[in-house]
């Protein structure tokens, strides 16, 4: 295990080089996703002000902002971009070096990706949740922060990582089959976005609907670790919905072991 | 030691009809048609060889070094280096090769080049002292100081191939694919890299398979060629079978003040030559002629052609490889 890390953990200061060398581009893209945080609150805010509840299953209006800001950066945290990198890479041939090399292709994107998130993760963190606390306090007047539920949100949005790093890697392997993976991933990204509960909360859903989407991998995404930070889930709930995160895992990284035993076989190193 | 026993490869390959009507066609019914990429290729290898792997583009050159290396797996046939199987453990096996594809590179982009290798010093275990000890002769060889700071998107091509090249070296592998690692590379930059290569075989017994296009690379390193065309082997023999073997074509050179030499010479008339074993160029006052000198032995061209013409300087040579090989490449190898 510590050999296993020590051959890995250059790619994750590899991955955090490469941040270093492109802040700028990283930084647009933090501002793009702050913006449609905004886009969505104001929706938000409209339905609620032309609604005469004051709560709409389960949510009330500064909870369900509580839920938006949340739901943003968990999606921040968890993002993978595994999909498109093992596409890109697939259709411009560049997988054949990692090939040569004697290390797990799975793990040495998963090490890399880590390195390129882990300062961004940090750096929105920190301040998100405070601004979450912030909201809250002013705007139902209790203080309600919780060093449990913020240990098990960490854990959760851990196990919601790798679900979505697995998960990804599948899917990329998909342009081994289609060669090229844009628009497949487009439409990848706005399914999973709705079954994940970004766009609405999945409690939202007519019951039988919810039922299904919470028990698919979508949810184990950025649904659980959002409710159980909102301390939503409790007790056995709670457990279960772990549970279920670490069923996910385990099934997508069996999965992609699977799919790239069968797809490198496929493979045809395209150019050169 | 290599053995490469029977190897195929075979791909799909869809094929759309032209056009915007073809395109949207293949969009619902794709067609595909197979494409034998390589055909039931054989030849060994023994340890401390270097071997040339020649062929006209698309020959399959890199289809073979790809499953060689483990990246592609075989249709039919088997490859066995050093007694392993490349598909099968693929991680174990590739500790004991180094891989140059001379198109693409195994440097990290972003990272200064100094940090490529500590990462791959970690994937292969290189122990510190031995690392130490690589480097500086690495360093030595590929002269890697100047740049070893500089991020890899930095540098310019010359310099990434010899950086790559030394990433294949790191772990002192026991065979080395080298797929054009002169590619693109000016005279000096490929002298350096030959004589790198030659250093490295010579002083330890480093197993080499290069395919290039520059056949000086490969009358500098290796006495002996498999070439293959259409993925099939053709030839495979030392420098020297090859040219006993098609290297009957000599080349006369003379320069002539009669304005329509050619004309009046009439090779292919007098000598009764086809295009095959014949070709004359000419070039302001300067003639080339290259000619099957088994068709019409030397002495008989020299006498003719002095007789028949004022001639003011004449020559004669063996035709250089890459002659033989252009003509191999133009016509294939019956």
């Amino acid at each position: 295990m510590k050999r296993k890390l020590k051959i890995y953990l250059p790619f994750v200061n590899a991955g955090m080089q490469e941040v270093a060398t492109y802040r700028v581009n990283w930084i647009f893209f933090m501002l793009g996703e702050a913006l449609s945080c905004f886009v969505t609150y104001f929706i938000w805010a409209a339905v609620y002000s032309s609604g005469s509840k004051e709560s709409m299953n389960g949510f009330t209006m500064p909870q369900m902002i509580v839920y938006i800001v949340l739901m943003f950066l968990t999606g921040t945290i968890i993002a993978s971009d595994g999909a498109f990198v093992v596409g890109e890479e697939i259709r411009d041939g560049s997988i054949i070096m990692r090939m040569i090399k004697p290390v797990s292709y799975n793990a040495t994107f998963l090490f890399q990706e880590l390195g390129n998130k882990l300062p961004t993760e940090i750096a929105i963190a920190v301040p998100m949740i405070i601004t979450v606390e912030i909201i809250r306090t002013v705007m139902s007047g209790m203080f309600e922060f919780n060093v449990l539920r913020l240990v098990l949100y960490i854990l959760s949005c851990a196990l919601a990582y790798l679900i979505n790093f697995y998960f990804n890697i599948c899917f990329g392997f998909i342009a081994f089959v289609i060669k090229y993976l844009w628009g497949a991933n487009m439409m990848k990204n706005v399914i999973v976005g709705f079954l994940s509960g970004m766009v609405i909360p999945l409690s939202f859903l007519p019951e039988a609907i919810e039922k299904v989407f919470l028990f698919l991998p979508f949810s184990s995404l950025n649904y659980t670790p959002v409710m159980i930070y909102m301390g939503k889930y409790g007790g056995t709930e709670l457990l279960y919905c772990v549970g279920l995160q670490i069923f996910w895992v385990l099934f997508f990284f069996g999965l992609s072991k699977l799919l790239w035993k069968a797809s490198v076989k496929r493979l045809s190193a395209q150019g050169g | 030691m290599i053995t490469v026993d029977k190897l195929r490869k075979e791909f799909k390959k869809t094929v759309k009809e032209p056009g915007l009507k073809g395109s949207v066609k293949s969009l619902f019914k794709p067609k595909s048609k197979k494409v034998i990429a390589v055909r039931d290729i054989s030849f060994e290898v023994p340890k401390g060889e270097i071997l040339g792997f020649i062929g006209p583009n698309g020959a399959g050159k890199s289809t073979v070094i790809k499953m060689l290396t483990g990246i592609l797996t075989p249709t039919s046939g088997s490859c066995t280096i050093n007694g392993k199987n490349p598909t099968q453990n693929r991680k174990n096996y590739v500790k004991e090769i180094g891989v140059v594809f001379g198109q693409r590179t195994q440097l990290w982009w972003d990272l200064p080049l100094r940090e490529t290798y500590g990462v791959l010093k970690e994937i292969y275990e290189v122990p510190d002292d031995s690392y130490k000890k690589r480097m500086a002769f690495l360093n030595e060889v590929l002269e890697l100081d100047d740049f070893i700071s500089s991020p890899v998107r930095t540098l310019s091509l010359g310099q990434r191939m010899r950086a790559d090249i030394a990433a294949s070296l790191l772990h002192s592998p026991k065979v080395l694919f080298l797929d054009e690692p002169t590619i693109g590379l000016d005279v000096v930059v490929k002298d350096n890299i030959r004589k790198a290569i030659e250093h490295i075989n010579h002083h330890e017994k480093t197993t080499v398979i290069l395919t290039t296009h520059d056949l000086a690379d490969i009358e500098q390193l290796s006495k002996r060629i498999v070439m293959i065309d259409k993925g099939s082997k053709v030839f495979d023999g030392t420098i020297s079978d090859l040219k006993s073997k098609y290297g009957q074509i000599r080349e006369m050179y003379f320069e002539t003040g009669s304005k329509n030499a050619v004309e009046v010479l009439g090779y292919a008339k007098h000598f009764n030559l086809g295009d095959d074993d014949l070709s004359v160029e000419t070039e302001g006052n300067a003639v080339k002629v290259r000619f099957n000198s088994s068709a019409v032995p030397v002495s008989d061209m020299l006498s003719y052609t002095l007789g028949k013409i004022n001639i003011s300087d004449i020559s004669v040579k063996d035709a250089d490889i890459e002659e033989i090989i252009r003509k191999l490449y133009e016509q294939g190898v019956e």
